[in-house]
């Protein structure tokens, strides 16, 4: 999946950003990392926006799979630690990518999303995905959202909330 | 793995002297971390529906796999 491939990096520098955001969050990243023991390193990365008021970084290392964990389990617990310990101190939000793992996690989820959408059209019943994570939810309802022959729709609260895909026709007017 | 533990949950107390994490080493290898902390910043600690206890435990877990035993978190 495109593990041996070398990642460019890019140096950004920081000209703007608002607070003292970047730096809170950085130490605490690194403060969680190093007690995890774990072989990992964090940049800023370039998709961050400095003017914005949420800070990205990329994670790599020779442990970017133990920290990944189980579908992505891991790495959000690490981003919701950062996240309460970064607002204990300052305002903004940080979100963390290891290793491009979002973004192909994003795109395995829109060939599911196709995918189930054709069978759903076929067999002309709905199915309901595993619960998800607000943004990988986002991901499938945009991938369906020009597809007229499914409809979606999110039920259950949390982290138990899922994605129906029913058959449009069951709901057409 | 109990300055994992303890980092966190001083972070995040407002009266961090007060933070305590004992390890205890069971006869079967397994390793409890027990955290103790003030009382009224047991619910920031714990999370609203233990979602915070629960991030702990799961950042505990890949802590543990590098010490290659089981961990378990009681907060008390």
């Amino acid at each position: 999946m495109g593990f041996g491939a070398e990642p460019a990096r890019i140096r950004v520098l920081m000209l703007n950003m608002p607070t003292e955001l970047l730096p809170v969050s950085k130490l605490v990243l690194d403060n969680v990392m190093r007690n995890m023991k774990v072989s990992a390193s964090s940049a800023v990365s370039k998709n961050n926006d400095p003017q914005s008021d949420t800070v990205e970084f990329d994670i790599e290392g020779e442990d970017s799979g133990l920290l990944i964990g189980r579908r992505g389990e891991s790495l959000k617990a690490l981003q919701f630690i950062v996240n309460l310990i970064v607002n204990r101190k300052t305002e903004g939000r940080v979100i963390l990518d290891i290793e491009g793992y979002k973004e192909r996690r994003y795109s395995s989820l829109r060939t599911l999303a196709k995918r189930v959408a054709e069978r759903v059209v076929d067999v002309g019943q709905s199915i309901t995905l595993e619960p998800m994570t607000p943004n990988e939810r986002r991901v499938i309802h945009m991938e369906l959202s020009e597809n007229n022959k499914v409809e979606t729709e999110s039920t259950g609260m949390g982290d138990q909330r899922k994605i129906t895909i029913y058959p449009a026709s069951d709901k057409a007017d | 793995m109990k300055e994992l533990i303890e980092y966190i949950a001083k972070s995040l107390a407002s009266k961090p002297d007060e933070v305590t994490v004992t390890e205890i080493s069971e006869e079967d290898g397994q390793v409890v971390l027990r955290l103790e902390c003030a009382e009224d910043d047991k619910g920031k600690i714990i999370g609203r529906q233990g979602r915070v206890a629960q991030a702990m435990r799961v950042l505990l877990r890949v802590r543990a796999v590098k010490d290659d035993v089981r961990a378990s978190l009681e907060i008390v």
